[in-house]
């Protein structure tokens, strides 16, 4: 598996997050809403991509994935690949 | 700084005589200050971002000891929440981020001298000052209704009381029932509000076993949000029972008489068991004291910060501001604070400044597990915050769909609550 070659920004990441932690909790807990801390980055890469390319079914979070670049995405997935859910 | 402070106070005459010994270069240098007025959704995360990386010196000022949301509360009216849910503490904000939680009221802001008064009497400099209190009801614009009225026919649009008051009342319903329900004119929070508070008054009719009880909605608006939606979900959970007019229905609502508890339109008179009266809305009090809001009530910002328009040393947040595409909402005003910490953190603390983006999502719930959404992206653009794509639940979805969104729904109360609160 491995990391993504170009490991992503953690401090773009982080700000980023921002956006992300307003339903997705950093703690992991996993009520109604999915936890995404401590995902292999390769993982966190491939199902944004499917939310952007509209593969996977949810609106909002095709709205969210849809306006994110490569290296934002990559930049999250570096960020919340390193958060240690409680 | 935290454990020199305490070692200074409990540590006894060694630990004193040592801080006199190092006379106090972190002390000296004063850490910037930011004074965050309202500790709502928007108030509260923006006091949490500006603070948690520390370097800033982050008060809160808000007179209340714990906060009720305002969202959900159509949750608890419907039966689907408990009031207690509803309700946190500023604890954590106070013990894990160092945030000064100043329990008063802000009775002025110097702007000059960037200062604020509290009721208490004690004034407090501050170097950005950000200024999230919400909306206060306009009494007025419904004759025959002020605030001493609300006692008896509550908006509850503010939580809190106002609730309660409104549940008690909904709770002691009779079959047979007239609810009315005068919807406010735009722009105020919660546009889906009114609407999903239908819903969840009807839900309760209905497991009631009400056959005859209507809720009739006078309108000042020809539509509102998420109508095709809710239209549909009335017209399959509760056949009969809304009855919704527009103006052109009721010809304009006259006034309302609460202690004959009548209401009377161009075209009609009606003699109601409930009525909510949700008024027009405007900026919290202070906000317009201070010159900070426009003729229309709200405030104007800069849609690239969240700065006010007429003073550059101060924020709006939330539903004071007047934030362009995106509606009155505590997740809006969630958005908007976390635009606002990172300007704030990069004027005071060199923190990195990204280009401002905002996101939002209202969920809506009409009869169990039956919730819909609407919601979208935004950014500074043509000089406001413009929607840049937005997504809306359709009529006629499964019920699987409906179900998840509202898994959705519960999942986003407890990830905003602990964004905010913890």
């Amino acid at each position: 598996m491995g990391r993504a070659p170009a490991a992503g920004d953690k401090a773009l990441g982080e700000y980023l997050s921002s956006e992300c932690v307003t339903c997705h909790q950093l703690s992991g807990a996993n009520v109604g809403i999915p936890p995404i801390v401590g995902w292999p980055d390769d993982s966190f890469i491939e199902i944004m991509n499917e939310y952007r390319y509209r593969k996977r079914n949810n609106s909002i979070m095709q709205t969210i994935a849809g306006r994110f670049s490569n290296d934002e995405i990559a930049a999250l997935a570096a960020y919340f690949g390193s958060v240690k859910g409680r | 700084m935290n454990s020199t402070t305490r070692r200074y106070f409990i540590g006894g005459a060694g630990a004193a005589a040592a801080v006199i010994a190092f006379p106090m270069p972190a002390f000296a240098q004063a850490k910037p200050k930011v004074i965050v007025i309202g500790g709502g959704p928007g108030g509260s995360t923006v006091a949490k971002y500006v603070a948690k990386d520390g370097g800033i010196d982050v008060t809160l000022v808000e007179p209340l000891r714990q906060f009720t949301t305002c969202f959900h509360s159509n949750l608890y009216l419907g039966g689907f929440r408990s009031f207690q849910s509803l309700t946190h503490s500023y604890d954590k904000l106070v013990k894990n981020y160092g945030i000064k939680h100043a329990r008063a009221m802000a009775s002025a802001i110097d702007r000059d001298k960037k200062t604020v008064r509290l009721a208490n009497g004690t004034t407090v400099p501050y170097d950005r000052l950000v200024v999230a209190p919400g909306i206060d009801i306009k009494f007025d614009s419904v004759p025959g209704y002020s605030e001493a009225v609300s006692n008896k026919l509550p908006h509850a649009w503010k939580p809190g009381p106002q609730t309660q008051l409104l549940v008690r009342q909904l709770n002691a319903l009779k079959d047979g029932s007239l609810i009315v329900m005068i919807a406010p004119p735009n722009p105020y929070r919660c546009p889906p509000g009114p609407y999903e508070r239908v819903s969840m008054m009807a839900h309760v009719l209905k497991a009631k076993g009400h056959k005859k009880s209507k809720i009739v909605v006078l309108d000042p608006k020809p539509n509102f949000s998420k109508q095709g939606l809710f239209v549909e979900g009335w017209e399959k959970h509760y056949p009969g029972m809304v009855e919704w007019q527009d103006p052109k229905m009721h010809g304009g609502i006259n006034s309302v008489d609460a202690k004959t508890m009548t209401v009377k339109t161009d075209l009609a008179e009606y003699k109601a068991a409930l009525i909510n009266v949700i008024p027009a809305q405007m900026a919290g009090k202070i906000a317009r004291d201070v010159g900070l809001a426009n003729q229309t009530g709200f405030c104007a910002i800069n849609p690239e910060n969240m700065k006010s328009s007429v003073d550059g040393n101060i924020y709006i947040l939330g539903d004071a501001s007047i934030a362009g595409d995106m509606p009155k909402s505590a997740f809006s005003a969630n958005s908007q604070a976390k635009v606002a910490a990172m300007m704030i953190r990069g004027e005071l603390a060199n923190g990195k400044i990204f280009p401002a983006r905002y996101t939002n999502t209202c969920w809506s719930l009409i009869e169990t597990d039956d919730t819909v959404k609407v919601g979208g992206r935004y950014e500074a653009k043509d000089g406001k915050i413009t929607a840049v794509e937005t997504f809306i639940s359709k009529t006629g979805e499964s019920a699987d769909l409906r179900k998840q969104t509202q898994g959705e729904n519960m999942g986003w109360y407890s990830g905003i609550i602990a964004d905010i609160f913890t």
